[in-house]
């Protein structure tokens, strides 16, 4: 095992454990209001918001290299001092996150729609104000969806390519993830750390889906309410 | 009693799909009952009280406290209004095993460790429910979830407990079993009660005042026998009928049969009803529908039916095609109120003031007991 594989692999689990911490508060705080409320550019955000779902990764990431860039958004001349994202390991998280959005806020969401309403109505009237019962009654009933919400992020994260690849580069031993390495490796010919990598890949995808169909079984705070 | 009921003002417009709900009403009574055909505006009108639905104008007042003040920009919050709110469907957190579904309101009941305990045990133990504390949601039956609901609105401590059909989700059989427990809430808690219903037994077994309301409006108000027999209000019981309820000791036990003193006083009245379970002394309710009640000019002889009451007409009431008759008899003893027809009135002579004997089978008692 090569260095770089390995750093690879720990550069992956760090971007894409910030990622979706990141991604997750804000996440479940908009999934819920899209749930709960109407207000004035609703269908705007939840579109915007699943946008990444469908589009070409390698668009999104030319998006966010052109927000990036000097003239950009996002960039120095903007904002006035230069952020440092592109080609960095805080490119990596960018993408990772900009990507795992929609899984995190989508699936938040459909859990807090199954969470009845009324439920929180009868909190209230045993003397619960809104935060209280947010925290005490609508998440706990939410848990195990906003878990599964949580982990189908992180394992968005893990495998994201095309936008990482766009604005972070595939730098060994800098900004190298999991699958940019496969992606190296098979290319030059390196089966055996492709193989490797492979492995840790399936190993990853098929705990996570286990654990998301575990957690989609009916019960309190299921997917399926 | 009445005395120390704090008083509870509505004055509001609501307004609603179809029509505005007008509610002009002040009450010091214990249990005020909200009767109507679904879609009346019943639920309304106790969303809007318990602060749930925010869009009414006008005022609400518990004890003196402004709940709703549309001229002051007063409206509290449900969660400010020290209410205990019991739905049709229980909604108890399925996150949460029984005790702590009854706790979850504890913290607002302003009662120390010690306090809380009492009363949790006091609750769980006229609800009959003590027993399921450590048992999750999903395993309880329909009727032990609405007791374990009504004690989760108890436990928390409210100055008004508020009874969306708290019944109407369960089988009829389960109906008059969870009834009673609704009845010894009243007796022993002295908490006043908004209960809105559609069906004549509970609210003739439950209120001390009764509204009726109808696309909105309040149609009539009063003690729940007059309401009931109201000619304009009689249809609106529909196919249920004007139901006698009232409350009985056991006398003894025969066989298949109960013996059950009527009343109060010097001279209870006895009737024969089916075997109850209850032990001398216990008191029940027994319910009577005037349908099930036959009338004669004398004492008849020679019939099956086991209960031949004498009694007195003291009104009658035509709804257009019945007549309910109400009769007395005997001091401190509760009166019923009998179906007849327009014919079999006038053919019998049936007048106020007139002597009569009600015959009733056996059978025809309905008897609401706390069975499990």
């Amino acid at each position: 095992m090569t260095d770089t594989t390995i750093s690879a692999l720990l550069l992956t689990l760090r971007t894409a454990t910030l990622a979706t911490v990141i991604v997750t508060i804000p996440g479940t705080l908009l999934a819920y209001a899209l749930a709960r409320y109407s207000f004035p550019g609703k269908d705007i955000i939840a579109t915007l918001v699943g946008l990444p779902l469908v589009m070409p990764p390698t668009a999104v990431g030319y998006l966010l290299l052109k927000m990036f860039s000097t003239h950009g958004l996002l960039g120095p001349e903007f904002l006035g001092f230069d952020l440092d994202i592109l080609l960095t390991w805080k490119a990596v998280v960018v993408a990772c996150g900009v990507m795992a959005t929609p899984l995190v806020v989508r699936t938040a969401r459909v859990t807090f729609e199954g969470v009845d309403p009324r439920l929180e109505v009868m909190a209230r009237t045993l003397g619960h104000g809104r935060v209280r019962t947010f925290f005490s009654y609508t998440l706990p009933l939410a848990s195990r969806g906003l878990l599964a919400a949580i982990i189908l992020g992180f394992t968005r994260a893990v495998g994201e390519f095309g936008a990482t690849v766009t604005i972070a580069g595939n730098i060994p031993g800098r900004t190298q993830t999991l699958s940019t390495a496969i992606y190296s490796a098979q290319q030059v010919g390196r089966d055996t750390e492709a193989y490797f990598l492979l492995a840790v890949a399936l190993f990853v995808g098929f705990a996570a889906i286990m654990a998301t169909e575990y957690l989609s079984r009916k019960g309190p705070g299921s997917l399926t309410g | 009693m009445n005395t120390s009921i704090p008083q509870l003002q509505l004055a509001f417009t609501l307004p609603l799909d179809q029509f505005d709900l007008n509610v002009e009403y002040t009450t010091t009574q214990q249990v005020t009952g909200v009767f109507g055909v679904s879609g009346a505006g019943k639920t309304s009108l106790l969303e809007t009280v318990a602060g749930i639905r925010r869009n009414a104008r006008g005022r609400i007042c518990f004890g003196g406290e402004a709940w709703l003040d549309s001229t002051k920009n007063i409206s509290l919050p449900a969660h400010h209004r020290n209410i205990g709110y019991v739905p049709q469907d229980s909604l108890l957190f399925p996150h949460k095993n029984v005790r702590q579904n009854l706790l979850a309101g504890s913290k607002r009941a302003h009662r120390n460790q010690q306090q809380m305990n009492e009363l949790l045990d006091r609750v769980t133990r006229l609800l009959n429910i003590a027993d399921l504390l450590s048992r999750q949601i999903d395993t309880l039956s329909g009727g032990e979830r609405q007791r374990v609901a009504l004690g989760r609105a108890i436990c928390s401590g409210p100055g008004l407990l508020l009874l969306d059909e708290p019944l109407a989700s369960l089988d009829i059989a389960l109906r008059y079993k969870i009834l009673p427990f609704l009845h010894r809430i009243k007796e022993e808690f002295h908490i006043p009660i908004l209960l809105v219903s559609h069906d004549p037994i509970d609210v003739q077994a439950l209120c001390d005042d009764l509204l009726v309301l109808r696309e909105g409006a309040i149609l009539a108000q009063g003690k729940p026998r007059r309401v009931l027999t109201n000619p304009e209000i009689f249809p609106v019981a529909d196919r249920e009928g004007y139901q006698n309820i009232f409350q009985a000791d056991v006398d003894t036990h025969d066989g298949e049969t109960s013996v059950l003193r009527m009343g109060e006083g010097d001279s209870p009245i006895r009737i024969i009803t089916p075997r109850v379970s209850g032990a001398p002394g216990e008191k029940l309710l027994v319910g009577i529908a005037a349908y099930d009640i036959i009338l004669g000019n004398q004492r008849p002889e020679g019939l099956s039916a086991r209960n031949i009451l004498q009694a007195r007409i003291t009104d009658i009431q035509s709804t257009g095609t019945l007549n309910l008759v109400t009769v007395t008899l005997a001091q401190q003893v509760p009166n019923l109120v009998v179906e007849v027809t327009e014919q079999s009135c006038r053919e019998m002579n049936l007048v106020t003031g007139k002597e009569v004997y009600l015959i009733i089978k056996t059978a025809s008692w309905r008897i609401l007991e706390e069975v499990d």
